[in-house]
């Protein structure tokens, strides 16, 4: 591994390293208000991780990441009231009942086009919402869910903004080392092949709609997950939190920081979820509502500009390869 | 039997109103398949044009204060022209790029084009002023026993066939109907043959988009409410009306319109009113999921 500042991983541990010290500057009144935006990054960096797999390492437009979103935060937040369960139970029940609607979804739309896919998937999210708003026995609907128990470690129940920094920081660990180990297997390489030519994969044994399905299930599985987090960090959650919208932004945060590339979708979370707190703050209300004009754009631009993002994806194991044959090529470059 | 026929003129009456309402979607519906025809994108966008249809001609109206008839003109030819300044600067540059790329580029435009709208002229529901229409407008025009048809459904019905009418016979009987049928078989075969692939589809863009705003204008005036957002539940829902009749077939989005369109007043009415859109996306997704190429099927279908 080079030190060179461009080197990804770099980047990544100074980010980490940062995001290790950044509770303790002291800031006096506005470090909780702070400490909420980091851990609100770090949460968006979870679940850009998770839509990641979809879009960035599969090459499918998933619009209804959000719902998966809201299945995992309905499911922690009504298990936690009911039932009282300790967290270390919920995120895995979360997750699994994630997984389990991205398999039920996914196993009979994966076989379509990427088009229809994409559609299925936006029609799933509203459903989802729209579930959530009218079944009232079970959500109580739009008057949300208020009251759902804050997470306790070993019996102490967390309360403090550093806390739950430090549990979402612990999140985003896990998720990061299973992406990464996801993205060097031969699950992984096989999404990638799907990827880039779906013929020439299925040329090579790869069983398309069975390496689809995974790829959504994993990914549900992380939004859940998110979701989970989100309920229990949040302790009330709302059908409107689980708009279309939010597919948008996240969508928009690994566009931004690049597609497929795990460093550049969590700098992309990092850039914009702290400046869509800026914009909260410097922009009036009225102008504020429509900040989605901002990210609209973005995608617009990041596109035809850059479509790569901040940071361009690249097989880890492909950049000896590459500089091979750079070497090789040398003359023609 | 009285409360059998209370029943029946009731379910009669939602047909009515379903028709009208599936007219509209397959205004929509209509630019999504042709587009999706020629250049095999989805224009998320387009639900986007069919709003600031309506709002173009509320501002005409309310604020510039022309007369209602040449509004409406006036607001079909600039949503043709943003139709076409969408594709050239924001689909064009893509056109060789791989397809998630166009994808979110539509989904950006679309979401940006909303803002935009929610900038402009606010968040709040706007209504046409009453006096827009000549008062019969609102009077019944047909009555069957209890059922009733008024002028006004009775115009969107008849632009909506008009419209529809004139556009098979542009794409059927014409030079550029004929190209658009070639482009959507092989663009490059077509590019070969000397059609100037470029115009043909601002040429679509164009249509399409105006039969959009057209759209927007027409709910405007039936359902007297417009707002920023309501582009993108009916520009799905007309999706859905596209993709329920084939997509890139024309007849086909008319029958899908329709037919989501009395599905929806009719789901609303007997089911549940909560679950009005759910409705519609229930029926898309069921579509797509068993029948993806349509009730005209694909072999059938001509692609525009």
């Amino acid at each position: 591994m080079s030190l060179s500042p461009k080197n990804p991983r770099v980047l990544f541990l100074a980010i980490l390293f940062l995001a290790v010290i950044l509770p303790w500057i002291p800031l006096g009144p506005s470090t909780n208000y702070l400490l909420r935006v980091l851990t609100s990054a770090v949460l968006y960096m979870i679940l850009a991780l998770g839509l990641n797999i979809v879009p960035g390492f599969t090459g499918l437009l998933d619009l209804g990441y959000v719902g998966f979103y809201g299945i995992g935060a309905y499911t922690s937040g009504l298990l936690a009231i009911h039932y009282d369960l300790s967290l270390w139970v919920i995120l895995p029940l979360a997750a699994a009942n994630g997984a389990l609607w991205g398999v039920l979804l996914g196993a009979p739309t994966l076989r379509l086009t990427g088009d229809y896919f994409a559609i299925v998937t936006f029609g799933f999210s509203e459903l989802v919402v729209l579930l959530i708003r009218n079944e009232l026995w079970l959500t109580r609907g739009p008057m949300g869910l208020p009251g759902i128990p804050p997470p306790a470690i070993f019996g102490y129940a967390l309360t403090q903004g550093w806390q739950y920094f430090y549990l979402a920081l612990f999140l985003l660990l896990v998720v990061l080392v299973v992406v990464v180990r996801l993205e060097n297997s031969r699950l992984g390489r096989a999404w990638f092949a799907i990827r880039e030519d779906e013929t020439a994969a299925q040329c090579c044994g790869i069983s398309l709609i069975r390496y689809k399905v995974m790829a959504f299930a994993a990914s549900a599985a992380i939004g859940a997950m998110g979701g989970a987090f989100y309920a229990k960090w949040f302790r009330f959650i709302h059908p409107d939190m689980f708009k279309f919208w939010e597919s948008i932004l996240i969508l928009c945060l690994i566009v931004f920081g690049g597609m497929g590339s795990i460093a550049g979708t969590m700098l992309g979370a990092l850039i914009l979820i702290p400046l869509t707190e800026v914009l909260r703050t410097a922009l009036p209300q009225s102008m504020f509502n429509a900040r989605y004009l901002i990210y609209g754009l973005l995608l617009v631009l990041m596109m035809r500009l850059r479509p790569e993002g901040l940071i361009p994806f690249q097989l880890s194991r492909s950049r000896k390869a590459e500089q091979a044959k750079a070497r090789l090529l040398g003359g023609e470059e | 039997m009285e409360s059998l026929f209370d029943q029946s003129s009731l379910f009669l009456q939602q047909l009515v109103n379903g028709i009208t309402l599936g007219g509209v979607y397959a205004l929509i519906a209509v630019g999504y398949t042709m587009v999706y025809g020629v250049i095999q994108l989805i224009n998320f966008a387009h639900g986007e044009i069919y709003m600031l249809g309506a709002f173009l001609a509320y501002t005409l109206v309310a604020v510039v204060g022309m007369p209602f008839f040449p509004a409406f003109v006036l607001t079909l030819l600039i949503c043709a022209v943003l139709g076409v300044v969408l594709d050239f600067v924001a689909y064009r540059p893509l056109r060789k790029a791989p397809r998630l790329a166009a994808l979110i580029t539509a989904i950006g435009m679309s979401i940006f084009l909303q803002n935009m709208a929610m900038l402009v002229w606010g968040s709040q529901i706007k209504s046409y002023p009453r006096d827009i229409l000549p008062p019969f407008f609102s009077e019944s025009a047909i009555t069957f026993g209890d059922v009733s048809l008024s002028w006004l459904q009775l115009f969107i019905l008849a632009i909506t066939l008009l419209s529809m009418i004139i556009l098979h016979l542009t794409i059927h009987k014409t030079r550029i109907g004929m190209a658009m049928r070639a482009i959507s078989q092989d663009k490059t075969a077509s590019a070969l043959m000397g059609i100037g692939v470029n115009r043909v589809i601002s040429f679509t863009f164009a249509i399409g988009s105006a039969m959009g705003g057209m759209a927007g204008v027409l709910v405007g005036l039936y359902y007297n409410a417009i707002f920023p957002t309501m582009g993108y539940v009916a520009g799905i829902k007309a999706f859905a009306a596209a993709v329920l009749g084939g997509i890139g077939s024309v007849p086909g989005a008319m029958l899908g319109g329709g037919v989501l369109g009395i599905a929806e007043v009719m789901g609303a009415g007997y089911i549940s009113s909560e679950y009005r859109d759910g409705i519609s996306y229930a029926v898309m997704i069921a579509v797509i999921l068993f029948k993806p190429s349509g009730l005209i099927g694909k072999q059938n279908a001509e692609k525009v």
